[in-house]
């Protein structure tokens, strides 16, 4: 019962995270420079443990990124290895940083080409929690171009 | 930290006579026809011709020494046909970090059965192949690859050194032999052991890091403290040169357990791009890379004074001036070896073109140690670290 509660949770969650990163690759220039400098289509997944919930997208020029069938393999995959494990990230009790640190996740694909797609997640951790949660989770808080209010209002606009 | 993970399983074998039980060792690792992997330097020292006769009467599969310096994917899918080729058993790793992490790699084609190393890309997501008996015989007392979970290989066509982090990467025996870095010379003893002082510093102070890493990582910084400049001053002494392999071994099971940080993940770079020795890389950065990350770890900085420096000086010098301390300590113990052997203490010394320095720093950005870096490493902070150590 928890973990289906979780589950939902991280769906939720990724479903946010998905049209935020969507959101700040047309309004933060770091996130779009970032985006814009990475190989064409490379795709990305993230599993939040078996059975999970999973968010599978693709880097796309002028929007971002667009979401792929969630069966399909992607360049680089970061895999949680459990719900809960995942939950931690997505609620935002831990860091990226923090997750990788206490081996909450494994990766497959291009260690070189994942730590982008890092500093993205953490961009949207920035906007989406508030300055006195990710503070205590993220090592530097980055200046925000838009306000986090705006964000969550576009992110509701989004195609998803 | 509220959870850590610790993996050491390879055995080891360290000290005197330590290459006699080599062919033992394999035995009992089921190997029959094991793949010697080495470099052409180490054939014309001999030192193959001491591991081909430690074997005894054991069939020898293949014997590859064409490995270069910073070993490619290209030669490790190489290696492996012909590790298939040649119907071997074992693999048997005799040099340095090129050639360590040349053999990983091949281990990992072959337990894996894969043919393309690029296919297995990856960090923790490698589940155990097929059985690869693999002993590693470090040359060098610094890379501590031995001792790691990782492979750093080296991506021809993109001119990055790619980190493939496994368990199956670790070696089943680690034989550390004061024979093996006998002829090692002082330049190369002083560059290498800085790597190893690096690894230790970085395992201890980066935000992996956990209390077995701790242990491994002090007992390192102790022995390269006490055992360095008289490893470089006297090559022949077996104490020093044991100490020195064991301190290698110790901080390699050290940061690959909790990771290294912003002095490997530009010292990486340096190595791809603008091809900086990583033993010279890592003497030239580890002052500016603790300047920078002082502030987030003056605490441990602080405690590991006792062990480079010993506790009279730990003692005599305030707490609050210990962390300090700490970096002079690594800056007296550079300028030591400078005098020593002439290692080159600035990346203007070093022959790097600061020209590249934006795609080191762009490159060192992607670079998985960041990550674990106490402090956020941005592209402008690395460059400026690299304008710190440029000299000018």
């Amino acid at each position: 019962m928890k973990k289906e509660l979780l589950n939902h949770v991280n769906a939720l969650v990724l479903q946010v995270l998905y049209r935020s990163l969507r959101v700040l690759y047309k309004h933060d220039s770091r996130v779009r420079e970032e985006i814009d400098s990475w190989d064409k289509n490379i795709s990305f997944k993230l599993v939040c443990g078996p059975g999970g919930a999973v968010l599978a997208l693709r880097s796309c020029e002028n929007v971002g990124f667009r979401k792929l069938p969630r069966a399909q393999r992607a360049d680089i995959t970061m895999r949680f290895k459990s719900v809960e494990g995942a939950f931690r990230v997505l609620s935002g009790q831990k860091s990226i940083a923090d997750a990788y640190a206490e081996h909450l996740f494994m990766l497959e694909g291009d260690i070189y080409k994942t730590m982008g797609f890092v500093r993205c997640l953490e961009f949207a951790e920035a906007y989406l929690f508030p300055r006195i949660w990710s503070g205590r989770i993220l090592k530097e808080i980055p200046d925000k171009q838009l306000a986090t209010l705006k964000v969550y209002a576009l992110a509701m606009l989004e195609n998803g | 930290m509220n959870y850590f993970e610790f993996t050491n399983p390879t055995k080891l074998c360290s000290g005197k006579g330590a290459l006699d039980n080599l062919a033992y060792e394999l035995e009992m690792l089921g190997a029959k026809s094991p793949m010697i992997l080495s470099d052409a330097m180490l054939e014309q020292l001999g030192t193959l011709k001491l591991v081909t006769d430690a074997l005894g009467e054991m069939r020898i599969g293949r014997i590859f020494t064409d490995i270069p310096r910073d070993s490619s994917v290209e030669v490790v899918n190489r290696i492996a046909k012909e590790y298939r080729d040649y119907d071997c058993d074992a693999l048997v790793a005799l040099g340095g970090g090129s050639v360590l992490d040349t053999a990983k790699g091949v281990r990992l084609l072959i337990s894996q059965e894969a043919e393309d190393l690029l296919e297995l890309m990856g960090c923790e997501s490698i589940p155990r192949g097929k059985n690869v008996p693999f002993v590693a015989l470090p040359t060098t007392a610094g890379t501590g690859s031995e001792a790691t979970d990782v492979a750093v290989i080296k991506n021809q066509a993109k001119h990055v050194k790619m980190e493939f982090i496994s368990q199956q990467l670790l070696p089943d025996v680690a034989i550390l032999d004061p024979r093996m870095t006998a002829t090692l010379p002082p330049r190369i003893t002083a560059s290498t052991g800085m790597d190893t002082l690096c690894h230790a510093i970085e395992a201890y102070s980066c935000m992996q890091k956990n209390p077995l890493s701790d242990a491994y990582a002090t007992a390192a910084v102790e022995l390269v403290g006490k055992n360095l400049i008289r490893a470089v001053r006297f090559g022949s002494s077996k104490e020093a040169r044991a100490a020195m392999a064991n301190a290698s071994f110790l901080a390699g099971a050290a940061f690959s357990n909790s990771m290294v940080g912003v002095v490997h993940a530009i010292g990486h770079a340096l190595g791809g791009v603008c091809r900086i020795a990583h033993g010279d890389a890592m003497n030239i950065l580890l002052p500016a890379g603790m300047m920078f990350n002082r502030n987030y770890c003056k605490d441990t900085y602080a405690q590991l004074l006792l062990y480079l420096a010993g506790p009279e000086v730990y003692l005599k010098t305030p707490e609050n001036k210990r962390a300090d301390r700490m970096i002079a300590e690594v800056l007296k113990l550079r300028q030591r070896l400078n005098r020593l052997t002439g290692l080159p203490m600035t990346l203007k010394e070093a022959g790097a073109d600061p020209a590249k320095f934006p795609d080191v720093a762009r490159t060192a950005l992607n670079d998985g140690a960041v990550i674990v870096n106490p402090r956020q490493v941005t592209y402008e902070s690395v460059l400026k670290i690299l304008e710190v150590c440029y000299g000018e």
